[in-house]
């Protein structure tokens, strides 16, 4: 089934197209709410709400005008960015008085203690330090694959501002490891 | 020719990668890369950080899928203005584009109706010809037709 038809079977209250649908897009959202958010309790909570807005709105896509995925990683970015602007304050306080460093969840790969396991903390770090904007550019266009036409949509500014923002990421994210020495180790 | 500077944001803005670059810039940007000791340290760092970016981990979301399938889900039904306003103006098909403009052109008729349902703009009912008409009756109530008898 194409989007088009699985959103419409959705507009009918078809659960089962519902599924698909998660099933298809589910690891690009999760993906991309934790690359903005760098905590996986939060990327659950909007992985779950992003979806629920789609079941909520699906009468709202419009298939002429994006595709599916832009449209839901659209949902996906405004939560974000409203759960950033939210919450922002009271992390910033939580990890000061822990003294914790965020983001300590098991990963994938590389293990623990190594040194690309520390080279890879210190470039999420960078990125984390990231204002938003900038961050959401750069997952959007190198991790999630979208064209920088598709990611300016998601994040509905110009492609002339997307493109600036992107550079901008990629600029301090250089500086900033060059500074750390993680390059040419 | 393309400057330093220009080469630095194409590869910030497209990637390390010059087949992502836009098609007219791509043979610029490897005559300049040939040429340019500069260019070439500049291609490297960034490679350098493109294949770091692509290395960094992601935990496992084991069981959410199971959890955002799992979450009720508010019905669906449409209520009867949201079918109303489908049947009217559906969201595609042939259909859609015959109903637009008949729509649309409905709309200034519409509007035309409610605003006058709601406002007079000075008219009134009780015009000055309905007075007489009322007097005239009354007169003629009052008339005496006792001297049409004979």
């Amino acid at each position: 089934m194409t989007d088009e038809e699985l959103m419409l079977a959705v507009v009918n209250g078809d659960q089962s197209a519902y599924q698909v649908i998660v099933k298809q897009h589910l690891k690009s959202v999760s993906h991309y709410a934790y690359r903005m958010l760098g905590n996986q309790k939060d990327t659950e909570d909007i992985a779950q709400e992003a979806f629920l807005k789609l079941w909520i709105n699906a009468g709202k896509w419009e298939v002429e005008k994006s595709k599916l995925s832009t449209w839901l990683h659209r949902i996906t970015h405004n939560l974000c960015i409203d759960f950033l602007r939210k919450h922002r304050r009271t992390q910033l306080q939580s990890e000061i008085l822990e003294g914790v460093e965020p983001n300590q969840e098991p990963h994938e790969n590389p293990r623990e203690g190594s040194e690309a396991f520390q080279r890879a903390k210190q470039l999420e770090m960078a990125i984390r330090g990231l204002p938003e904007n900038q961050r959401s550019a750069l997952v959007l266009c190198h991790y999630s694959g979208f064209s920088n036409k598709e990611a300016a949509v998601i994040m509905n500014m110009s492609i002339k501002a997307l493109e600036s923002a992107i550079a901008r990421a990629k600029r301090s994210l250089r500086k900033e490891l060059s500074e750390t020495g993680i390059e040419h180790q | 020719m393309i400057t330093l500077d220009e080469f630095s944001h194409l590869i910030e803005v497209h990637s390390s990668d010059l087949a992502a670059w836009p098609s007219d810039l791509q043979i610029a940007g490897e005559d300049f890369l040939a040429t340019s000791e500069e260019a070439r340290a500049l291609m490297k760092d960034y490679l350098e950080l493109e294949q770091q970016l692509d290395v960094l981990p992601v935990p496992m979301f084991s069981g959410l899928e199971a959890k955002i399938l799992g979450q009720s889900l508010p019905p669906r039904t449409p209520s009867l203005l949201e079918q109303l306003l489908e049947w009217l103006l559906p969201n595609s098909g042939f259909t859609l584009r015959l109903w637009q403009p008949v729509a649309a052109a409905c709309l200034p008729l519409v509007f035309g109706i409610v605003l006058g349902n709601f406002y007079s703009f000075g008219v009134t009912f009780e015009s000055d010809e309905m007075e007489y008409w009322e007097d005239e009756l009354t007169m003629l109530s009052l008339n005496n037709y006792s001297e049409n008898d004979f």
